[in-house]
């Protein structure tokens, strides 16, 4: 079951490489916060069909729960904003290596204290060494990223 | 001169927290979808997002929205992906935890974009895969390898 998960997860990791080019040509044209509101206004679209058809929760609820639990959607409008801020000062390359950086030491952490109230994981050797390869691999992505903004 | 250190360092800082965004999210709309169901957080974010992205665009926007129309279709299909990633993650995460989620992400977005790349598929420019990155995908498959043994 888990393993099923993590690989769906890497599939949802190729859907947002894809998005992002996608996305990034129609702004061309668009504009970006015209094209970041058709990402979302088609998503609410898609789902209000899934929702009333497969949904199998209590829609609800959203109502009852607690506030910082809605919050989340500041989260992900503020990741859009910071990366628009981000890009043109320092660049697509340098801002998706310490995005990236973020998002795996805020991910082992919130394992490890077990906040948001999801499940403890506590950090051990092999994450800290997964930790450490995923570091070094970054390492690489950037010689490669630079070569290639300076060769082609 | 001291000051233009100052604004890189904040720069690079908020792209950190762009990330740590990802993550929090990711955590608590796993939660959020334990009490009022999966597919229903995930409508929860875009129908709201929505909303935020639309009071933004009245005031900011200076894009053309009618260019939507004339676009080739392959153009508008971010949202049907986006919805794909975040249901998957609300999916997940409850189970896998953050960290061997948000692995798991960035190996298959590094991997596709390699794709992309290459192929110069979507509108980017056809470029030969390097081999740092492959060896940067390498690294990261064992990393899940690690994280998940």
């Amino acid at each position: 079951m888990a393993i099923l998960l993590l690989l769906a997860a890497v599939l949802g990791g190729t859907m947002l490489s894809a998005q992002s080019s996608i996305n990034g040509s129609l702004s061309t044209k668009a504009g970006t916060y015209e094209t970041t509101f058709l990402t979302f206004i088609t998503g609410a679209l898609i789902l209000f069909l899934l929702v009333l058809f497969f949904g199998d929760g209590e829609i609800g609820l959203i109502l009852e729960a607690p506030k910082w639990q809605l919050s989340a959607v500041w989260f992900g409008v503020g990741y859009l904003f910071l990366t628009v801020l981000a890009v043109p000062q320092i660049g697509v390359i340098a801002t998706n290596i310490s995005t990236i950086i973020g998002q795996l030491g805020a991910g082992i952490m919130i394992d490890h204290y077990g906040w948001f109230g999801g499940n403890q994981i506590l950090f051990d050797w092999k994450r800290g060494l997964s930790f450490l390869l995923m570091l070094i691999a970054l390492r690489f992505i950037y010689i490669a990223d630079k070569k290639q903004v300076k060769g082609g | 001169m001291k000051g233009v250190v100052y604004m890189k360092a904040c720069i690079y800082l908020f792209a950190l927290f762009a990330g740590v965004s990802l993550s929090i999210e990711g955590a608590i709309y796993g939660e959020l979808g334990e009490t009022v169901g999966k597919l229903e957080s995930s409508f929860y974010n875009f129908f709201v997002g929505s909303i935020i992205l639309g009071i933004v665009l009245l005031f900011l926007g200076h894009g053309s929205l009618s260019h939507t129309f004339k676009a080739p279709k392959w153009q508008l299909s971010g949202g049907f992906l986006g919805v794909i990633y975040l249901t998957i993650l609300i999916f997940a995460i409850p189970i896998v935890g953050v960290g061997a989620a948000m692995i798991s992400v960035i190996v298959g977005q590094l991997a596709m974009s390699m794709v992309i790349e290459h192929k110069g598929w979507l509108g980017s420019k056809a470029n030969k895969v390097k081999k740092e990155k492959v060896m940067a995908v390498l690294l990261m498959t064992i990393s899940l390898f690690l994280i998940f043994s």
